[in-house]
């Protein structure tokens, strides 16, 4: 792997991103030709918008936009997980920050709370649940070697158990008529996604603060005692990585509900096809991260339109044989 | 190259409240090749870790070129010495060359990239170890001395003068035990590194270091020229098994003895 590589692999990911953005502009229950859609971006001004460049502007855009930044958000808290427990299954919500924002999210819903009412205790929930693995495992985050790192996996597992049972409490008392709201927003769904500026922003953030220290999650893979000899503040750096991922994950969450699969997926594909040299692939997982989402949601709303189906499903329907698939393909 | 003095000092080392070393002092010096001898649970990783600075001493000072060693940034430290673990664990796929690589992160700049000359430093350390066919082989493929013997090349393309190596012969058949060692004595010789390795064959200790350290595991521990330290009667305190020296013609080698006492 080298720099120009890299930079053509981003390219091209970064074609595929356009090309996707454009084709979820046009696509949908109304379908508009491509450029009728792109010019609906140059009208946003426009003393007469028609009911096209409204359509563009007001329902499209922002959710193709908040579907890449939480599919971004995802596979970059996945990859990063997977350096930080050298553990190739871990996945975004593996330390039960997902869990945390559900039944925060399910149980603002219960009290009726409005859309921002969830998303901010989507929010909280996940950085309670941050705060908690951190409290609880703070010792083990400092070690990557084979004995401390299960314990920081067996930490977030069992915290992402509790949650599990808490929100299978909050599905159990709740209304009828609300259940159908909470089973979408537990499976992932773009719907509710009022703006993409807050995931967009965290997703500029995780990358300015991860990218420049990228070299040094190369030499952490080859293990702690290698990675201190060769001059890597490991602590602070695992410390750094475990935040970056969760508040990635937190983001994504709160953006777009628990979306499964794209942040186990989608690194391991840029590992199969272009290696695992975390220069390349950071910045590569949040490209590809956003294209797939990207696309899962356009396949989710024009499928069965005019009916929408959670984004979540889709990622999962296409994620669970592609992991089978990765999984029982390489000869061990 | 050449290396920098290494000064141990009255080093103590304990584990868990057992004094593993007691009173240690040395000077490894460029040209040096040591070998770390001692039973199972001596010390020998710990004391490793502690010359590389990874962890201090329970009593005692280190320096490295006259400055104690915990005043050493890390990142010059990383150009000063390296250290090869004992064991190494592979996740994830990675070709042979880009594993070597990494050894190259304390000379990285800018967007840390490696340049001609990391990927020039790489290649001459798989030719050194007879690797150079294993270039773009997955590391998850190798065999465990296969492994070793990338990680040893690792260490040299580090460039440092100062090698802290923990039991590079394991997983080894005897003719690579033989390359390896020729390959550290030459670093020694002809590029002016220090070599520091630890190592259960007494034999080929005897043969390729010129200097031991002796630690029992019970706080005694002893350095010097290898002649005057691996000698059958300390060999046997330290290990608790009585050894013969045996001769036959310039052949020399240590045994355990047939008889118990």
């Amino acid at each position: 792997m080298n720099a120009r590589r890299a930079a053509a692999i981003w390219l091209a990911l970064a074609v595929a991103a356009m090309f996707v953005l454009a084709a979820s502009l046009a696509l949908g229950s109304v379908a508009l030709p491509l450029s009728r859609a792109i010019a609906a971006l140059f009208h946003a001004h426009a003393a007469t918008p028609d009911i096209a460049d409204d359509i563009v502007l007001t329902l499209r855009l922002p959710r193709a936009l908040a579907g890449f930044a939480s599919g971004a958000l995802l596979a970059l808290a996945g990859a990063l997980l997977q350096v930080l427990l050298r553990n190739p299954l871990a996945e975004p919500y593996v330390l039960g920050v997902s869990g945390g924002a559900a039944t925060f999210a399910l149980a603002a819903m219960l009290a009726s709370a409005p859309w921002w009412g969830v998303d901010l205790a989507a929010c909280a929930g996940a950085f309670v649940s941050i705060v908690l693995v951190l409290g609880l495992a703070r010792t083990h985050l400092w070690h990557g070697e084979q004995d401390a790192s299960p314990r920081l996996l067996l930490t977030g597992v069992v915290i992402a158990a509790g949650w599990g049972a808490l929100i299978t409490l909050i599905l159990s008392v709740a209304p009828e008529n609300r259940l159908r709201g909470m089973i979408f927003w537990l499976t992932g769904d773009l719907n509710g996604a009022a703006t993409p500026w807050p995931a967009m922003i965290a997703l500029a953030v995780a990358l300015a603060v991860i990218v420049p220290v990228a070299p040094q999650l190369n030499v952490l893979l080859r293990g702690d005692t290698t990675a201190r000899a060769l001059g890597v503040p490991v602590e602070r750096l695992r410390l750094r990585v475990y935040l970056v991922a969760s508040l990635a994950a937190a983001a994504a969450v709160t953006t777009a509900g628990t979306i499964g699969f794209v942040g186990l997926v989608v690194p391991h594909l840029l590992r199969l096809a272009f290696g695992n040299d975390q220069r390349m692939l950071v910045p590569c997982a949040a490209l590809a991260g956003g294209v797939a989402v990207m696309s899962a949601d356009l396949a989710a709303r024009t499928a069965i339109a005019p009916a929408q189906l959670p984004v979540g499903v889709v990622t999962a329907l296409v994620g669970v044989p592609m992991f089978l698939w990765m999984l029982l393909r390489r000869p061990r | 190259m050449s290396a920098k003095p290494l000064c141990i000092e009255n080093v103590a080392l304990r584990v868990g409240g057992r004094t593993l070393v007691d009173g240690l002092s040395a000077t490894i010096a460029r040209d040096e090749v040591w070998c770390i001898a001692g039973p199972n649970g001596a010390g020998k990783t710990t004391l490793i870790g502690v010359l590389a600075g990874l962890a201090k001493p329970a009593e005692g000072a280190i320096s490295l070129d006259g400055r104690a060693l915990s005043s050493w940034r890390t990142a010059d430290l990383a150009r000063e010495r390296a250290l090869m673990p004992q064991s190494t664990h592979d996740v994830f796929s990675a070709t042979v060359l880009d594993t070597v690589l990494l050894n190259r992160f304390p000379y990285l700049t800018g967007w840390g990239w490696e340049s001609r000359d990391d990927r020039a430093a790489a290649h001459a350390a798989l030719d050194a170890l007879g690797l150079a066919a294993f270039a773009s082989r997955d590391v998850l493929t190798l065999s465990g001395g296969e492994r070793q013997r990338v990680a040893l090349a690792a260490v040299l393309c580090q460039n440092a003068p100062l090698l802290l190596l923990d039991e590079p012969l394991a997983h080894l058949d005897l003719h690579h035990q033989i390359d390896c060692l020729h390959a550290l004595h030459e670093a020694a010789r002809n590029e002016g590194r220090a070599v520091v390795f630890s190592c259960h064959d007494l034999n080929l200790a005897r043969r390729f270091a010129t200097h031991a350290l002796l630690l029992d595991g019970r706080g005694g521990a002893y350095g010097g020229p290898v002649a005057d330290i691996l000698t059958p009667e300390r060999a046997s305190a330290a290990f608790g098994y009585p050894l013969v020296l045996i001769r036959d013609g310039e052949h020399e080698a240590l045994v355990p003895s047939l008889h118990r006492n």
